[in-house]
Parts: C-alpha cells; structure tokens; sequence
C-alpha cells in the first residue's frame, strides 16, 4: 500500500470520515472517476477514494447532511431556492429554476451536479465555511448515476434480525459477537491480534465489572486455575457482586445528570443521594431495563407505587434549578421544560431533540411542535413553587427544601439494615456484647433520607414558543405527544410519562420504539468494554453522528437484549465472555497501521481509567478504601476556599473525619458549580447536562493531582504500610509485591533498578531528615501503623507514589 | 525522531506503526476523547489550510492551534477580560442622561417598559433614578466620564467606549454564562477556550487560560467554574484559577516532607517507568503523559515565581495600588500584566461586587475604590511597556443596571438591566479616544448601533486573527461556535 494513500486515509480518519470508508484493499481498486461526461470536474486524487457501489447511509447522507441540509434540509422555514435535500421525491422534483436538482441515473442533467462543480458559484457557497472535496464530489455523482436512492435514516428503522456472517477463520470466534466482528475484519483484511494474557484479562475484567483492581489472592487463584471455565466464574462471581453496581452506576448518572447540588446561581445542595442508590441497586439487582425505564420517568404513576419507585422518580428532578432572586417564572419554565426534553431525548433516544427548541431540527425530522409536545408529558411536574419567592428566601437553605420529597430508606439501605441484621441473628449467644451493640448500633444509625421524588399535579399548558422565546405567546398550547414521525400513542385522554416511558421500551412491532432505545444502551454498554461504540457516536444517532461501523452486530444485540427480558447482565456477559473482549490491547503492526481508531474491534482497547475508578485504585491499593455500600454522600479532602465563589449562603466545605474520607468515588459529593477538582482535573462531567461519553485528557493539572492531592498522598503512605507489612523478602521482592498489587504484572529487572534507585536516594534523605519523614507520613487522617520506622515508611511512600502516578496504573489495558 | 517524519515515504509505515490517534494528538499535547477527535484532529490536520499545524503534530512541536495561520492578520495577541461580576451601572460610569435627571423620582413611561423583561422589580412600581454622579469630559477626546472613575479617565484618550451593549439574559448565572459561552446551555466552550483551541498557547509553563479573582463591593454574586469551562472541548483548554490564597494553583505544592529535588527524582523515576512501559505496549498516549508530568513540574516553579511579586517596583505597587499577597482586584491586575508578558492568550478577572439592587452610592464607592485604580493602572503600564498594541483589554459587567431605582431610602439601587448598558475596550487594534452607540434619552435601550453580546465575541476574535464563522467543533450533531447560530457582526466602528 502506498505512503500517501495510507496518509490520506489516517488523517481522513481522523478527520471523522466514517469508518466505513476505511479498510483495505476496496480503496485502492477505486483510485479515480473520470466518467466521459464530468463537467469541469476535478480529477478525483489517489489519495481519496470512492467505493464502487455507493451507499446512501454511508456515503452521503453524512455529505448532504453537514453540508447541505441548514439551506436544504428538513427544517422548511430556513430553506433556500425552494430545494430540500433531504427526501429522493423532495430532491427530485422540479426547482422554481428549471430543472431538477437531481435527475437519478443522469447526473449531467442534475442541477445538484452543475452547482457542486461550479468553480465561480459553487454548493455549498464559500461562506458557508464547508467545502465539499472531490471524493465527496465524485459520491455525489456516483450515486446518482447509480439511481440516487436514499435509504431511510439507519437510527430510524427498527432493528433487523440478520443471522450471523460466515467467516472464513472458523476457529477463531467463540461467539456470535466474534462472528460479526471477525466477518468485518476479513472483508478488511484484518487479522485479530493475538488473546491477551491472563493477569491482564483479569485486571481487565476486574475493572470492567466492578471499578477496583483484582486482589493479588484472586490473581495467583486466577493464575492457578487451569480449568476450562475459571474465565466465566470469574465473570459470575463480578456481575454478582455489589461493586457491580457502583461501576455502572456512573455512566448512567452521567446521563440522567445526577449530582448533588442544582446547578445554577447559589448552587444549593439539594436531596437526591437516595436516587444514585436506587441506580446502584438495581443494576445489581438486574432490574429489568424496561422496569428501569419507567420507574424513573414515571414511578409515581405505575401501579401501586412504593418507596423505591418513587425514589427512581427522581430522575425528573435531577434537572438544574435556580432559585436565584429575580428569575421570572415563565422563563424558568421554559429552560425547564428544555432541560427535560434534552436529557429524556438524550439518555434514552440517543436524539438531539434540544436543537428543536427554537426551530425545526436541521438535521433530523423532529420538528419545533415534537420538542414542545415531548416537553408537555413533564408538564404535571410542579415546578412553579420552588421560583415562587422572588428574594430567594428559604430556597437558600442547605439543602434547599424542594417538595414534593420523600422521606425513606433506600434500598440499598435496606440492603445493609438486612445484612447487619443477619450477622445479629447469626451471633453465637455466648459471643461478646459489645459485638452485638456495635451490630445494633449499625443499624440504628442507618436512618431514612430525604429525596425529591414526582407527584404528578394538574399539568401547566405548555405552549409551542416561536423561536423558543418565552415572551411571546401567541403559540398554539401543545398536547403530550412523541415525535411525529416516529408514530403516535394510542391513549385514552391525555398521554402522560407513564405512556411515554412506556414508549419507548415497547417494540416496534407493538407501537413502540423498544428497538430503538434498545440499540442506544446496546451501544453505550458496548463502549463501556470495547472502549468505543459499534456506533461511534454515542450521543447523537441522527444524521450528524456517524453510522455505525457495525449496524448487524449493533441490531443483533438490540434484539437480543429485548429478547432477554431486558436484562442488562445477561448482556454484559455475552459481551465479556466473546474472544474479542479478550483480546490483547497492543496492536500489531497491521492493525496500527490499517485500524489506529479501533473502529474494527481488531484488539481491544486501552482506556484512561474514569476519574472515579482511578480514586477507587488509590484507595484499594492502599488498603484504606471502605467497602460500604450507598448511603451518604462522601466528602474527600479538597483545597481550602474551593467554594469562596458560592453563596446564598456562603459555603465553607468540610471535609469528612469519618469512614466517609475513604469511599468510593461514585459517592463524593458532586457539586455542580465546583467540581472536586480531581473529579475534574480526570474528566468526570459536571453533570449540568447529559453526558453520553468523557473526554479523556491529559493534562498538567491532571498530573498535579495525582502527585500531590492528599488523597493520593496519604494512599501511598497506606500503600507503603502495606509494603512494609504484608509483603516478604528484600526491597527487589516487596517492589514486585507492590508493582503486582496496582497493575496485577511483575516488573522487569530495569523497572525494580528504577525504583530502587528512587527507594534508596529516599532513604538516605529521610534519615538525614527524619522530621521530614514525619511531616509526608501526617498527611491524611488514617491513623499510621506506630511500629513502622518512619524513615523506611517514607521511603516506601515516595516509592508508592512512584507506582501510584504511573500511566499503566491508571490505564486499563 | 526523523522516523516521524510524513513526508518520508520510507519511515513512514514505520512512523504509522507506532501511530495511533492518541499519538496525533499527543504531539499536539492534547490529550482527548473520541467525542472531540474527529473535530480536533480534523481541522489541525486534515485540512489543506492548516499545513504548519500538520507539520507540529508530526514533528512533536507545540500546539498552534486550529487557526493556523489565522484568518486575517491579527491586531491582538492577547486578551485580557476585566469582569465587573453583578452588572455595573452605565448610568453612574459612562452613560450620561440629564433627562433621566430631570424626571427623578417620577414613573418611568410604560412605552419604555411594558412587557419588558424585569428581575427583582417584578411587581413593583419603576421610578425613573437619575444619575448619582456627576459627569466631565476628559482627555482631547473629550470623553463624558463620571467622577466615580477619576483614573480611568485619565485613560479616556485610550479607550473605546461602548453604549449600546445589550444582552439576553437578566439574572447572573445564565447572563455570565451567555457573556462567556455565547449560549446559557451549559456544556459550551467558554471564550478563553476558544481562543486557546484556535490560536494555541504562548506560553510552555503556564495555562493559556488563567482566571484571578477577587471581591469587595456588595454581596458577592456566586460565579461558576463553568464560566471558564472547555464545555465540548478538550480540557486542556479550561481557564485555570490562580488563588491568592493558599496554592496559587490546586496542588501546584509538593506534599509535605517532599522537596524539590525528590519532587524531581520522583518525577524522573516515573518517567523512566514510563518509558519502559511504553516500549512494551506502543502506547503514545504514554509519551504525552511524560510531556505533561515535565509540564506539571516547572508549573511548580514558574506558578510561585509569577504570583511572586517581590520583584516589582514600589513605584508599580503603588500604580495600582496592589499589596502583594492581598488578592485584591489591584493585585490581579498587576498578576494580569505578569501573566501578559509570559504570553498567557486569555487572562480573565471577575471582581465580585456589583450587583448593586440597594446603597448605589455606598457600594459605588466601595467597587470604584478597588477598580479604578488598578484597571488604569494596568492600561498606562501596558502601554509604556508597549503591550497594549497587540493587548485587547475588555472592561464590563455581565449586564448592566436599570434607570429605574431599586428599594426605598436614602440610597437606592437599581436593578439588572439588559437592553442598553455600557462596556468598554482598550488596545489591541481598538480605535482609542472614542464612544460607540447610544442609549435614548433615559439610557433605557440601546437605539444607536446596538452592539449584542455576540458582536463583542465576533470583534474579539476579529481582533486576534479569527473569522468566528471559521472557528467551530462539532458537538452533538451541531457546529458549535462562541457566535453561535444567529447572525453576529464585527464592530468596525470601533476599530483603528
């Protein structure tokens, strides 16, 4: 393969160019078009090739949609010269101007082709800013020599049930999953890389499934387990555990925008820790996702609701609120109702319903009246009473009262009452009193919590404002309704969020769009994984997000989840226990060179671990993490006067002194407005909005963080306990023991020299400044094992440190 | 390492074998998340326009962002935003109105404020207030400056004053997040970030964003850190805090018993860990994490070193009026030059304290007290340094203030006020010694060449070198830009 093509190709990948276009060999056998009859057309150059039998999703409704679509698309108010793009009978038609704008089969009398090649008054206009180049050009006229025909939008039709390829390396897959994948890399050319190896596999599973490291006793067991299935009762043993849970739970709150604060003006803490319990508990429950579904958007409303659907109902209050004095009401409720429709649209549809707040979407056929009429199944939620007071008032309080709230336990609080409860009945009658009074004292202090739950009231009209302006009335009021051309609900009377909920996890087949919303988790689970969607995009579906890379496998999974009951383990499994999860995450040459996006699955994935599971590491390995599930919100160290910024009130942020310092990182505290500057210097969200994929930087502050965040430091000097206790032998046997411990892998000879080194030059200072020594070893407020030598302690912890800021440390391979 | 070089036909598929997207983007020292790849990368390298940005990526040079080389020539190198959080009043700094004067204390007409938006007048009878300053021309220009702003008048022959400012949003949060996004969607980019993303840093041990902050005045509103967020961008292009008390930046001290030298010979052991973990696993991210521990490690130096202001002159103190270490707005105005000359982009002061809804004069005087001085100061040091030429200096608030009073007695105060407010602009290819637009005769709306909030972010960009329609990243589905999607214009009338 030529340097160029493989130049132009990696930086058209780059560039966003779907991975379709990728590959191999296709490519190359399409260097150039030079039909006899191509008006002025520029030469197609080698670097950009076209595919021979173009396809509408693929090809070019990403062109007509970026390019073409804000004059020429759905949105009928912004259209321009009459022409719209975005149907085959719409582009067909004749223009005002004579002509058509597409003629199929003949593109030298298509309009469409005379403008795109008009070099004194081309489409799309240079101030448009979005030029097309000439592989697009020439899509554009391949297509419509081969007949111009449009394909419905791929997100918009249900899944389709396509039985798995054939593939020509029969003994390479070991599940349908691999069948799909393995068939895609074939037609590529692509060769999987070779299985990963078994202490990496298992710390990749580890934190896959339950966001901490493998212990060293479940690696050597691991290790030591030759038997065919040690892989899978891993697998069992994880999906069953509680830690389960509190790792999915935080890509679900990223999405429902869960945090602790409201977001705007004073950002007053608000009541919803009970919610972010229910989300843990029922993943590990394994709460059916249609279950899931509707308790949250409509747990008020199902029959007989009890606490905990009720606690679910809080998904409806998660949205940012101000109680600013001086908001006018009408106003607020119009950013409310937004809000709403973005995050429903958002965590469920994969859709970007926002944008028809103010227009038809440009993109995508949801109109200004979908958004309106989605935001008017929200209108029986009360709003109105928490801007009533112009002067703030008592919404200023910690935490600000925002009724209708609940008092209750949530369930994982029963959960931990139960537990507790057990041990006591199970205590021998002889066994000490005070071990009781401690168990029974346990239970007493787990009290019910408050928690903003739905109640639905009399609904607010909501009316369709023009241009999204609130100020102007003279909108027609809107029914509940789902996006028009995506069906209608067949309901008595008004719809309500119950009917909406339902909706959305009913299959097509039934009225629904169950297949639908089936493929937006599918594909969201999937990066969860895999490292990246079958769809690259993960939140947007509609026609500016790219198509998927995989469109068989992602329908197969949409089914089979719905198949399954909705059940969200059943498809974790399925997905870790194929050979592709397991596969190396080292590239070979062929696969860096020909997939470097990994959009073929061709290896798996090495991932900047999430700001939470990097806390969860420091606090694992240190032995100071505590193993406590749900219940109040944790408040880590954090930098003095971080909050001097907020007031109504002033805010002056304490610290936890208790058990709470060393929880897990799915419970800190997270305040809107000021994000613990670790959450934010790793990336979590501030969850102002729905937040369907971190970015993942690298950055100074990152580093800074780690090296010298208190947290951290007071990590490695429990990290260094451990060393000095735990682990056997001389300094070569305790660094392995250490290595082994946050990376589950033995160091080579040159990284225990490394690390000697800096143990050694450690010591020598710390001896000559054993006050030094003491001053590393009070950082935090975990109590210090008295017998160590505070010298050798501090070495060990500037080593610890060491091992702590590696990047293999925070990277899951 | 001339295996990575592109144009090379013979080392290139060894170049590409160790090469994946991360690499890319770990040359360009961003580190980011297939959300923003494709947009990131796509304009640094993929297009014809940004060859020089190509080149860096591929040779490990630094980030030049994605207007590379920029659209039109700049005039300004830097920006330097001085925000008066709360919303100060025009019409006691720069918006003179003798008929508002005139008719103190009476109705104000309803033509003026029937369906008008309102804040915290919502339900209560609007009196017209006229001005509590007096007003003199000052300067060749001749510019109408109150007496609550003897300093900065002494630069009215330098500044380009703007009365015609309107803005969409009433209350504070969203009113600063529009001013700093262009939109009140949380998740937008803010202007530092922008400017960073297109024009990359100057600086190699500093953030290309830093925010100072500082207070003084009445009830400091509460300011978010969204205001200085990357929103949809990469992170590496949020605002920084510097704080003047405690570490100046978040964890920017080594830990306690840590000194320097350890400090190093720990960062120096992980980089060779670093280093021999990479050669097993080819991961380039691994390089770009080496870049920013060495990048974290001289901001503990070089962050010390600027908030340290032994080094400047009494003379200079007393121009603006700082004491070193006290975290006033005169200290972060002469940290705001120091920051300038060691080629921060966006340098962002918030001063908390005028939101003035009551005591108009009493808290006048408490905010002109901690911002004239120093606000001067600031433009005359530039300019003798010869800064201010290629230096935009941007002075306002996030709204401003109502003609009608607020509250009873003595000394009312005025509520927020969107339609017509007053900012100004300084150096940077700005036209000095001027006024822009108009409010009508009761300084209620912005009648002569409004200028919105988005024409501000387009002039801004302008003045740097960049077309705002030119400089967008793809972000659920939509081009998002500072500008947005309405139409936004460059002041022309305001420039040199």
């Amino acid at each position: 393969m030529a340097a160029g093509l493989c130049l132009a190709w990696g930086l058209g990948a780059l560039a966003g160019c779907g991975g379709e276009q990728g590959g191999g060999g296709d490519r190359a056998s399409n260097s150039a078009d030079s039909g006899p009859d191509i008006p002025a057309v520029r030469p197609v150059s080698g670097r950009e090739a076209v595919p021979r039998e173009v396809r509408f999703n693929r090809d070019i409704r990403p062109i007509l949609s970026d390019k073409c679509f804000a004059c020429h698309g759905p949105d009928a108010h912004t259209v321009q010269a009459g022409l719209q793009l975005h149907t085959f009978e719409a582009a067909t038609s004749a223009l005002d101007s004579g002509g058509a704008a597409i003629v199929p089969g003949d593109r030298a009398s298509s309009v469409l082709w005379a403008r795109v090649n008009d070099e004194r008054d081309p489409m799309p206009p240079r101030d448009h800013h979005k030029p097309l180049s000439d592989a697009e050009r020439a899509l554009l006229g391949r297509w419509i020599e081969q007949g111009a025909a449009y394909q419905p939008h791929w997100a918009y039709v249900p899944p389709m049930v396509t039985p798995p390829p054939t593939v020509r390396d029969t003994d390479w897959p070991e599940t349908e999953i691999d069948r799909y994948l393995l068939h895609r890399m074939e037609a590529e050319g692509l060769a999987p890389v070779a299985d990963a190896d078994r202490a990496t596999l298992l710390r990749r599973v580890t934190y896959d499934l339950s966001g901490l490291p493998p212990t060293l006793a479940e690696l050597d067991a691991f290790l030591a387990d030759t038997s065919p299935n040690a892989y899978e009762r891993v697998v069992d043993r994880l999906l069953a555990s509680d830690h389960f849970g509190e790792r999915l739970a935080v890509f679900w709150l990223d999405l429902v925008r869960y945090a602790d604060s409201v977001g705007y003006h004073g950002d007053q803490t608000h009541s919803a820790a009970p919610y972010r319990d229910w989300v843990i508990w029922a993943f590990n429950a394994n709460l059916p996702f249609d279950t899931f579904t509707i308790h949250q958007l409509a747990g008020d409303l199902v029959d007989a609701p009890d606490d905990d659907s009720l606690i679910a109902s809080c998904y409806n209050r998660l949205l940012q609120t101000s109680h600013e004095g001086g908001v006018q009401f009408k106003e607020y409720l119009a950013i409310y109702n937004a809000d709403r429709v973005r995050s429903v649209s958002g965590a469920w549809m994969g859709a970007t319903l926002g944008c028809a707040q103010c227009h038809d979407h440009k993109y995508d056929p949801y109109t200004a009246h979908d958004f309106y009429a989605m935001a008017a199944f929200f209108a029986d939620i009360d709003d109105v009473q928490h801007i009533r007071d112009p002067n703030g008032g008592i919404y200023n309080r910690l935490p600000t009262p925002r009724e209708p709230e609940i008092t209750a336990l949530s369930p994982l609080d029963r959960q931990r009452i139960e537990r507790f409860q057990a041990e006591l009945d199970a205590l021998d009658p002889s066994a000490d009193p005070r071990e009781r009074a401690l168990l029974e004292a346990q239970v007493l202090a787990i009290r019910p919590r408050k928690v903003m739950v739905t109640r639905a009231g009399e609904p607010r009209p909501v009316r369709l404002l023009p241009r999204g302006n609130w100020m102007d009335e003279s909108g027609p009021i809107v029914e509940p309704a789902v996006p028009a051309f995506l069906g209608t609900l067949d309901t008595d009377g008004r719809a309500d969020r119950l009917d909406l909920a339902r909706w959305l996890v009913t299959p097509e087949a039934d009225g629904g769009v169950g297949g639908m919303t089936a493929r937006v988790f599918m594909n969201r689970l999937w990066a969860q994984f895999f490292g990246g969607g079958l769809c690259p995009s993960l939140d947007d579906f509609g026609g500016q997000g790219n198509p998927p890379n995989h469109p068989e496998l992602l329908d197969h999974l949409a089914l089979a989840f719905i198949d399954s009951g909705w059940d969200i383990k059943a498809m974790v499994k399925r997905m870790v226990m194929s050979r592709s999860y397991r596969l190396s995450s080292i590239p070979s040459d062929q696969v860096a060179v020909q997939d470097p996006l990994n959009t073929l699955f061709a290896r798996q994935s090495r991932q900047r671990m999430p700001a939470e599971m990097i806390r969860d590491t420091a606090l694992a390995v240190s032995g100071l993490l505590v193993d406590e599930l749900g219940g109040a919100v944790s408040h880590p160290y954090q930098p003095a006067g971080y909050y001097s910024h907020l007031n109504f009130p002033v805010r002056e942020y304490k610290h936890d002194t208790t058990r709470h310092q060393w929880r897990r990182g799915v419970y800190m505290h997270w305040q809107r407005q000021f994000l613990h500057p670790m959450l934010k210097a790793f990336d979590a969200p501030t969850r102002e909005e729905c937040t369907a994929e971190r970015p993942v930087s690298n950055t100074p502050l990152a580093a800074l963080n780690l090296l010298n965040d208190p947290t951290f430091v007071e990590a490695a000097r429990g990290f260094a306990q451990r060393i000095l206790t735990e682990a056997q032998g001389d300094d070569a046997q305790r660094i392995a023991w250490a290595m082994r411990t946050a990376t589950a892998r033995g160091p080579s000879a040159d990284e225990v020299a490394v690390l000697r080194g800096l143990l050694d030059a450690a010591r020598s200072y710390y001896r000559e400044h054993p006050e030094e020594a003491g001053r590393l070893l009070g950082v935090g407020l975990a109590p210090r094992d008295a017998a160590l030598d505070p010298v050798e302690h501090a070495a060990w912890a500037e080593a610890a440190r060491a091992i702590l800021n590696l990047h293999e440390t925070i990277t899951r391979g | 390492m001339p295996h990575d070089d592109p144009n090379d036909p013979a080392s290139f598929a060894q170049f590409m074998q160790r090469t994946t997207r991360r690499q890319f983007l770990g040359k360009l020292s961003l580190g980011i998340g297939a959300a923003a790849l494709g947009d990131l990368a796509g304009p640094a390298l993929a297009t014809a326009d940004s060859a020089a940005g190509r080149a860096a990526a591929a040779v490990g040079g630094p980030y030049t962002g994605v207007v590379s080389p920029t659209h039109f020539a700049p005039k300004a190198k830097r920006v330097i935003f001085l925000c008066m959080a709360g919303g100060p009043s025009q019409l006691e700094t720069f918006d003179d109105k003798p008929e508002l004067q005139r008719l103190t204390g009476t109705p104000m007409p309803g033509s003026f404020t029937e369906g008008m938006p309102l804040a915290q007048l919502q339900g209560k009878p609007l009196n017209c207030l006229g001005s509590r300053a007096t007003f003199a021309e000052y300067g060749e220009s001749g510019q109408r400056i109150s007496n609550y702003l003897p300093h900065i008048a002494t630069c009215a022959d330098d500044i380009a004053i703007v009365k015609s400012m309107v803005t969409e949003q009433i209350n504070h949060d969203p009113a600063h997040t529009f001013m700093n996004t262009g939109s009140i969607i949380s998740g937008r980019p803010s202007m530092g970030a922008w400017v960073n993303y297109g024009l990359g840093s100057l600086s190699e041990d500093l953030p290309g964003f830093v925010v100072l902050t500082s207070t003084g005045g009445r009830s400091p509103q509460p300011i978010a850190a969204r205001q200085w967020g990357s929103g949809c961008l990469p992170s590496q292009f949020q605002g920084v805090e510097f704080n003047s008390k405690g570490d100046p930046v978040h964890y920017v001290a080594n830990p306690p018993g840590v000194t320097d030298d350890r400090q190093e010979h720990l960062i120096a052991a992980v980089r060779d860990l670093n280093r021999m973990r990479d050669e097993e696993v080819r991961d380039p991210e691994i390089e770009s994490r080496i870049a920013q521990y060495e990048m974290a490690f001289r901001m503990q130096a070089s962050v010390p070193e600027l908030m340290d202001l032994s080094g400047e002159s009494q003379a200079t103190l007393d121009l603006y009026g700082a004491t070193p270490g006290d975290g006033s707005f005169a200290s972060n105005c002469l940290l705001a030059r120091r920051l300038a000359e060691r080629g921060v982009r966006f340098i962002h002061l918030y001063h908390r304290g005028w939101d003035h809804h009551g005591g108009l004069k009493q808290y006048m005087d408490i905010c002109c007290r901690h911002c004239d001085q120093p606000t001067a100061a600031l433009i005359h040091d530039l300019k003798r340094r010869g800064m201010l030429d290629d230096t935009l200096i941007i002075w306002g608030g996030e709204f401003g203030r109502t003609p009608m009073s607020q509250g009873e007695g003595g000394d009312p105060g005025r509520d927020h006020h969107i339609k017509g407010f007053s900012m100004f602009l300084a150096g940077g290819g700005v036209k000095p010694g001027i006024s822009y637009g108009a409010t009508d005769e009761l300084g209620y709306n912005a009648v002569e060449d409004p200028v919105h909030v988005r024409d501000l972010h387009a002039t801004m960009l302008h003045q740097l070198g960049i077309d705002h329609k030119r400089l967008s990243v793809k972000f659920q589905g939509l081009d998002v830009k500072l500008t947005g999607v309405e139409e936004a214009r460059v002041v022309r009338g305001i420039l040199a």
